[in-house]
Order: C-alpha cells, then sequence, then structure tokens
C-alpha cells in the first residue's frame, strides 16, 4: 500500500471523524481532525493502518490557538495527526492509553507550552527546574528570555 | 522492605547528567524514574531567532557524537522547504560522513559497553580502531567532532582521489577488526554470559513504548528510516536492516556489530560509484511558508526534526526530538525487574546522550528528592562566601586551599 491509497483509506473510512486529509509531501500525510475526535482517530491509524510508532509530538504557537501535531510512522509513510487548541483553554487528551510511548511528549508539551494534557497519568514536570516560576512557558512566542543583569562581586 | 536510590545527575557510572530514581527490593529494582532537564539549553527557541544558515551550525551542536545526524536532519528539511534539489555528488558525500559517524559511533559504543561489562581490553581495542575512523573524518572535514560538512543544497568540502585511496585502505583493516570482534560477542563466554538476559524488552513492548534504532531492531523489529523513508542516496545503495531476536543487551551489541558490517559495504559502494560534477548547488536565503517533518537515521536512532517556516530568514519553529529521548520509556521497562548491578549496562545500551535529548540552562541540587533544592543565586552566594573566607593575598595559600 503507497501512500496514495493510505490517503484514500483514510478519507473513506473514517470521513465523519476528520477534518481533511492531504498528501503534503512524498510519504507525507497530512490529517486535520478535531480535538474531541482525536484518540478515536489515533486509535483507527494504530488499528487499523499499522502506524504504531508515534515519532514525536510537535507543539506550535499561533497566536490565537496551539497547533499540536502527532507524527505517526510506519514503514509505509508518515502521518502527522494535528489538532488546534485555543490559548484561552488549552487542553488536549491524553494518548498515552492509546500510545504507551507519548508520556515524555506530552510531559514536555506541558512544560513548554502550558498545555493541560487531561487524564495524564503522570502530570510532573520533565525538562524544567524545580525553582522554575509558575506561568511561564519558554516556547510561548511572547515568552523571551531576559538574562539577568550580571553583578561582578568586587567589580565596577 | 522497599529503599528508594538516586543515581545521578553526577555519576561515576553515567558519563552525562541525568537523574535516575530506583525502588529497590534488596538489589532489585521494582520502579524506576527519570528526571530531565540538567542539560537542558533552550537551543529549540534559539533557533527562532537565528537564520536558516547560523542555525545550520547550531543544530550541528546539539550533540557531540551525532553531530553530523542533527545536521543532516535539519539541512535536509530545509531543502525541501526551498524546493531545492542538490547536488548528485554532494549527497554522496554526506552520506558517506553519515556513515563514517555511525561506523565511529557504534565502535565508541562497544567501548563503552566493554567497560561497563568489566570487559576493559574491548575497551581499548574498539577504541583504538575509532581513532582510524576519527582519522578520516579529520581528512575529509578539517574536524574530528563537529564536522560542518553541510550546506543547503549539498556539501562544503569536496573529497580527491587521495582521500578516496586513504577510506577504502583503512576501511579494510577496520572490516578485518570488526569480523573479530562479531565471532568474540557471540563466543566468548563472559562476555556472553555477562550480557545476555540483561535488559529484556520484548517486542510488544518496544513497539509500544515507540523505541527507536538498534535498540528496537534488538527486539526484531525492523524499523530503519534508511529503509521505510530513504533520504539523501539511501535509495540507491543495497544493505540490509540488522536486527536480532534475543532482546536484551547482547542483541543490541550484535545487531551494532552487524550495523558496522553493513555501514563498511555502503561506504565502500559509495566511495566506487562517486558521481562526478558539482558538490553543492545556490540556495535562496529566504524560505517561504511552509512546514515540513524530517526523519533520519542517527546511529542512536530515528532523529526527528519539525521545522516551520514563515517567509522570512528565520524558522518559525524548529522541534527536535533526539533518538535518547524516545528510548528513555523503554529503559524504565528494561530496569524494571533487574539487577542493580545492571544498571550501567542496560542504561548504556540505549546509548544514551542526555545532551541531544534536552535543549534551558538550570541549575539544582538532587542529592534526593525531598531535600532543598538550591538556585542559582543561592549557589552563588555559597561559593562567594567560601572564596571571602579565603587571602588570596597572603602567599602561604596554596592550592587547594
Amino acid at each position: 500500500m503507497n501512500a496514495e491509497a493510505i490517503v484514500q483509506k483514510i478519507s473513506s473510512d473514517i470521513k465523519d471523524k476528520i477534518q481533511e486529509v492531504s498528501l503534503a509531501a512524498p510519504l507525507r500525510i497530512n490529517v486535520k481532525v478535531d480535538r474531541e475526535k482525536l484518540l478515536a482517530v489515533l486509535q483507527y491509524l494504530k488499528e487499523q493502518l499499522g502506524f504504531t510508532h508515534l515519532a514525536t509530538i510537535s507543539g506550535v504557537d499561533l497566536g490565537e490557538s496551539f497547533e499540536v501535531i502527532y507524527h505517526l510512522a510506519s514503514h509505509l509513510a508518515t502521518v502527522n495527526v494535528r489538532i488546534l487548541t485555543p490559548r484561552s483553554a488549552p487542553t488536549i487528551p491524553s494518548t498515552v492509553s492509546i500510545i504507551p510511548g507519548a508520556i515524555l511528549y506530552e510531559r514536555e508539551l506541558q512544560d513548554m507550552f502550558g498545555l493541560v494534557v487531561q487524564n495524564i497519568p503522570d502530570p510532573r514536570p520533565l525538562l524544567l527546574a524545580d525553582d522554575w516560576p509558575a506561568g511561564e512557558y519558554p516556547l510561548r512566542k511572547d515568552w523571551h528570555f531576559n538574562r539577568p543583569a550580571e553583578k561582578i562581586p568586587g567589580g565596577k | 522492605m522497599e529503599f528508594k536510590v538516586s543515581l545521578g545527575p553526577q555519576h561515576p557510572a553515567l558519563h552525562e547528567p541525568i537523574s535516575l530514581r530506583m525502588t529497590l527490593d534488596g538489589e532489585i529494582i521494582r520502579d524506576a524514574d527519570l528526571k530531565l532537564g540538567y542539560n537542558h539549553r533552550g537551543i529549540e527557541k534559539l533557533a527562532e531567532s537565528r537564520t536558516f544558515i547560523q542555525n545550520l551550525y547550531l543544530t550541528e551542536r546539539i550533540c557531540g557524537i551525532c553531530s553530523f545526524s542533527h545536521q543532516t536532519c535539519f539541512t535536509q528539511g530545509v531543502e525541501k522547504l526551498m524546493e531545492l534539489v542538490p547536488a548528485k555528488r554532494g549527497l554522496y558525500i554526506r552520506t558517506l560522513v553519515c556513515e563514517l559517524e555511525r561506523v565511529h559511533s557504534h565502535l565508541l559504543w562497544l567501548g563503552v559497553a566493554g567497560q561497563e561489562a568489566g570487559f576493559e581490553s574491548f575497551f581499548m581495542y574498539t577504541w583504538r580502531d575509532r581513532e582510524v575512523v576519527m582519522d578520516i573524518l579529520d581528512t575529509i572535514s578539517g574536524n574530528r567532532v563537529h564536522y560542518s560538512m553541510n550546506t543547503f543544497g549539498g556539501v562544503r568540502r569536496d573529497i580527491d582521489e587521495i582521500q578516496r585511496k586513504h577510506i577504502l585502505d583503512s576501511l579494510d583493516l577496520l572490516k578485518k577488526r570488526t569480523e573479530y570482534y562479531l565471532n568474540l560477542a557471540a563466543s566468548e563466554p563472559t562476555f556472553l554470559g555477562r550480557l545476555s538476559g540483561v535488559g529484556k524488552l520484548s517486542k510488544e513492548k518496544a513497539i509500544a513504548l515507540c523505541a527507536v534504532g538498534p535498540t528496537l531492531r534488538a527486539s526484531g523489529v525492523p524499523m530503519d528510516v534508511r529503509k521505510d523513508d530513504p533520504y539523501a542516496v539511501y535509495d540507491e545503495i543495497p544493505f540490509e536492516v540488522c536486527t536480532a531476536d534475543s532482546c536484551d543487551v547482547l542483541g543490541r551489541a550484535v545487531v551494532r556489530v552487524k550495523e558496522l558490517l553493513q555501514s563498511y559495504l555502503i561506504i565502500e559502494f559509495l566511495l566506487k560509484n562517486l558521481p562526478a560534477g558539482p558538490i553543492k548547488v545556490k540556495a535562496p536565503r529566504k524560505v517561504k511558508e511552509n512546514e515540513v517533518f524530517s526523519r533520519y537515521e542517527a546511529p542512536r536512532g530515528e532523529n526527528v526534526h519539525y521545522i516551520k517556516s514563515n517567509g522570512s530568514d528565520k524558522p518559525e519553529r524548529l522541534k527536535v526530538r533526539a533518538p535518547t529521548l524516545a528510548n528513555y520509556p523503554a529503559t524504565i521497562a528494561m530496569l524494571k525487574d533487574g539487577f542493580i548491578a545492571d544498571i550501567p549496562l542496560i542504561f548504556a545500551a540505549i546509548d544514551p546522550c542526555i545532551c541531544c535529548a534536552e535543549r534551558l540552562v538550570q541549575l539544582d541540587n538532587p542529592r534526593s528528592g525531598e531535600s532543598k533544592v538550591l538556585t542559582f543565586s543561592q549557589l552563588r552566594q555559597m561559593a562567594n562566601q567560601r572564596y571571602k573566607k579565603i587571602h588570596f593575598k597572603n602567599k602561604e595559600t596554596l592550592w587547594p586551599f
């Protein structure tokens, strides 16, 4: 089965669950879904089409909303499943129940973008320091790093 | 009775900072937990404020061992965004350096595995052989660690006839020695006894936990980005995906040695079929709005870069997922119900590269979970207090104070 056939199969099988499906580049399939239907789509891709490997989850700050992209791969092609979540209520469902290997990527998203992953089995911070101030999410576009003024002991 | 033991972030058995917290029952590990972030440098954020050309050299500095993996992964992605067709000879040379890097990384790993298993002479042998490939890389690129060979549209340095002959001659030597190591890994009873059955990871678990690279292939899953999603010139090269089905550290060692032999064949093929022509094509400075998902088979497994451009000369977003991060959930599964003495071996078996997996500067004192955490300013105060006590002007004060 090549990538075109997978696009055909996705668009005929789960037409009601997805917003759009397209072949963006050779071997790269883009699928856009509502965040409520994400789990159903991932379940379908895993069980029916064999996309068992989650390469990573990318977060992108689009201003008004966040885009979250699940990069799934099999030996046939790569599927990028994307959802949008509003900045005012940035919640996404946890995919750990379907793909156990997603846990670290979801924790990273919580740290870096301040997304709230619902039903995540392990919500602790992963990468940021223990004394990192609450409510600061470094990969959001409105976050800027301000280097504290260097004081040289005994200097000018 | 259960004990909680923390290992790291600074520990003689680990070569880079990571904190492992284990729940022990006697000598058996019942649960393991990882704390990351001791080496996080904020590269993803930094990349958003640098141009694509600057990022070429920034991504290279994500890691010191698989530097070329990150750079190539980024370059390939940006080339797709630029809709650029790289020069054929450039791609051959790029693939050649990819494979040379794999050879040096796998030889390094074999040495580390030998050392962790208590087979020190094996460590000395493989690291001696690693110098051969390091010399090759040095003659091609002028550098031993950060090769800086890639540029958008090809590579920056050509190779000549003398270098080609030098590489082919050195390969003969490496091939003979690697065959000896394969024989050794399969027959030396003490080595076998130490490695077999340690760090079990079943095929189902490896797939469910999204493991990558030799860790996944040693559990019998033939996944290799070079075959599944060919980049550079891998679709023209005949090679095999190496797997093992023993699902333990021994399997991971065997997979890596077999991959070494495959890499030599690939290098030979590349050098014998090196096309003539230019090594690069001219690349535009600005990149139009688009996104790309770039995959690359690094020595440690699948390396992933997601790049989004916004029409300027800087990326809108760069997401990096190094192979080590993908292998952490599998490592926890491997540690469970294992012995405490096997921790370094199991951990080394995924070939961890912590600086790869983390990208924000921070400092804390994680001696134990509940003990106090020092902030940078507190540490600084402590250091200042200590140094104030020392009278530098007094000439009798000698190091170490």
